[in-house]
């Protein structure tokens, strides 16, 4: 929104260069990539992740040890500057209580821990890369975690049929600008390690907007009147995986959480 | 809500049935038959639903010895479709059953477009196993046998299909009875195929690059996609051994896909197994997709929901414990 870039001459050399789908050739995806789909829209698709410390915390934070010290220095917090828009995200006091406690029990109650899909906007910016395949009528988000996915349909807006963990999500086309509305969230995921939170009346607006051809600006604007005490915004820069043939490989973490959801269940050979 | 417990009722519905080719097997799909994309690929987009296909049998019956796929159709189709559809809700007859709701009002196996799945070899039978295969297959029943186990010891004892974590392939691909909604999307440089039931997304490139490492392992593979004039050829490999399809070596494992639109709404899609390791022969099975505008997939949070395992588990131990305390 109060975001401009210098796009315009980047997007005219593209368009002249590219315009069309090209022919598979192994320099393809190096050397030329369509500005544009066929359609006329700018081309999102690619592998895309972000690259700061919104997943560990969406606010300004400073380092910090982890809460098992078996794990040392590899489970413990980086610190970083926050992605959110004035710097605290507006919590109604209630809320806030919750949040600290979420963050004290972060181990036992963070839907990360338990493989549970990470709802949006937080799948944008875990540190595992997701895929934009950008269709003629659907838009499909792939992340790496989970296996999780939604697809954004770009046709007459839907209702939310049920509250899902990805949400329902509706996009169109602002401009340069994709925007994706999503809604009928349930209250079950979080927005980062730190214990952020929302409830079942979340409403996420986003803005991917491209700032060159391997920069997309991520912007999310986060609406949940029982939670926050008004409607907040985030954003970063997504960047374009650009290793040769890159490409996801399924995160199926179920199964590495296993012995913490069903340890106490299993068969005591003793016994 | 969690429909585990009827998963695993399923998985051995599947296991029993499999699925189904068509009325349209035999035909040569006209080159100008198939719809575009604005880019010029044929175009095989849209919402699935394989519904019709549930309790296909994968091998030919013995009661159709001598005769032909394409000749099992009609009145005779439709008789037989109906006697497993019959069949299917009378094994959910009992104390125990799934509610109704949750699937007989969909269950249109009376639909289904073919009797069997395996076209090659001709006798629609799944070729001998290797020598090694054998011998694979009899070390691990005596693993089992040297450390026996019951049932729900531990999750490990339990599917993968059970524990949300994948129906694998081409086990994805196949038909159950509830969650059978699946979506193909395309651009110029991918198709993507996302299944509902557990929920998995398969991005296959179609731009010529060669396969990972056999150091990367994944239980649904690692896909490489092409166009061969109107069909879509799908090569995948590098499988775990966990998921393998039908105790396959995994790393021998290869699966090559063929999607062709042969109609409005239909795609006809085939499977080439071969794992030289395995079967003495590499083998085929097909069947129709259909688009099914009023099926869209729905988030199926099938790991998050999981109390079917939870209880299977939970269960298990009870009975245990009260076995001892009657002892």
């Amino acid at each position: 929104m109060k975001y401009r870039f210098p796009l315009a001459s980047a997007l005219v050399a593209a368009i002249v260069v590219s315009g069309i789908a090209i022919s598979a050739s192994a320099q393809r995806d190096a050397v030329v990539r369509p500005a544009r789909t066929a359609d006329g829209h700018p081309n999102l698709s690619g592998i895309w992740q972000a690259m700061n410390t919104a997943h560990w915390d969406l606010e300004d934070h400073s380092p910090s040890p982890s809460q098992l010290y078996q794990t040392g220095a590899v489970g413990a917090t980086p610190g970083g500057q926050g992605v959110v828009e004035g710097g605290e995200i507006p919590y109604k006091p209630d809320a806030l209580a919750r949040k600290k406690l979420n963050f004290a029990s972060r181990l036992s109650l963070d839907p990360e821990v338990k493989c549970y899909m990470p709802g949006i906007p937080r799948a944008t910016y875990m540190p595992f890369p997701f895929q934009i395949v950008q269709a003629p009528n659907m838009v499909l988000m792939a992340y790496e975690f989970a296996s999780s996915d939604r697809v954004i349909n770009m046709g007459k807006p839907v209702e939310a049929a049920v509250d899902t963990w990805m949400g329902t999500a509706n996009g169109r086309w602002d401009g340069e600008a994709l925007v994706v509305d999503n809604t009928g969230f349930n209250d079950k995921t979080w927005f980062d390690r730190a214990g952020n939170f929302h409830s079942d009346q979340l409403h996420v607006i986003e803005r991917f907007t491209l700032m060159d051809q391997d920069h997309l600006l991520y912007e999310a604007t986060i609406e949940d009147p029982q939670t926050f005490t008004r409607p907040w915004k985030i954003s970063m820069p997504l960047y374009r995986r650009v290793e040769k043939n890159v490409q996801l490989t399924d995160f199926k973490c179920v199964e590495y959480a296993e012995e913490l959801l069903y340890g106490h269940l299993r068969k005591d050979p003793s016994k | 809500m969690n429909r585990l417990l009827l998963a695993s009722a399923l998985a051995v519905a599947i296991a029993v049935a499999p699925l189904a080719t068509s009325p349209i097997l035999g035909q040569a799909p006209k080159a100008s038959a198939a719809p575009k994309t604005p880019w010029g690929d044929p175009d095989i987009q849209g919402w699935f639903s394989n519904l019709s296909e549930n309790g296909t049998p994968l091998e030919k019956p013995a009661q159709f010895a001598g005769r032909n796929l394409e000749d099992i159709k009609g009145e005779e189709l439709t008789s037989i479709k109906q006697a497993a559809q019959n069949r299917t809700i009378e094994s959910f007859a009992g104390p125990l059953h799934a509610p109704e709701d949750w699937w007989q009002k969909d269950l249109n196996m009376v639909k289904g477009s073919q009797a069997w799945l395996v076209i090659d070899p001709p006798d629609g039978k799944v070729p001998a196993l290797t020598p090694e295969a054998t011998a694979r297959t009899a070390a691990a029943a005596e693993a089992r046998r040297a450390n026996p186990r019951g049932p729900s010891d531990s999750w490990e004892d339990r599917s993968l299909y059970d524990r949300c974590i994948t129906r694998g392939l081409p086990g994805s691909m196949l038909p159950a009875i509830y969650g059978n909604s699946y979506q193909i999307l395309q651009t110029p440089d991918y198709v993507a195929i996302r299944y509902e039931m557990i929920h998995e997304t398969r991005i296959i490139p179609l731009d010529g690059r060669p396969h990972v490492s056999s150091k990367v392992r994944t239980h649904m593979g690692d896909a490489r996609g092409h166009w061969e004039g109107d069909t879509l050829v799908v090569e995948t490999t590098n499988f775990r051994d966990e998921s393998s399809y039908r105790n396959s070596n995994a790393s021998t494992l290869r699966l090559v896909e063929r999607f062709t639109r042969v109609g409005p709404k239909t795609v006809k899609w085939s499977v080439t197994v071969e794992d030289p390791k395995t079967w003495v022969r590499p083998w085929t099975f097909a069947m129709p997709l259909t688009m099914d505008d009023t099926q869209p997939v729905l988030e199926y949070a099938c790991h998050e929901g999981n109390l079917g395992l939870r209880n299977i588990l939970s269960a298990a131990r009870s009975e245990e414990e009260a076995a001892r305390a009657n002892k």
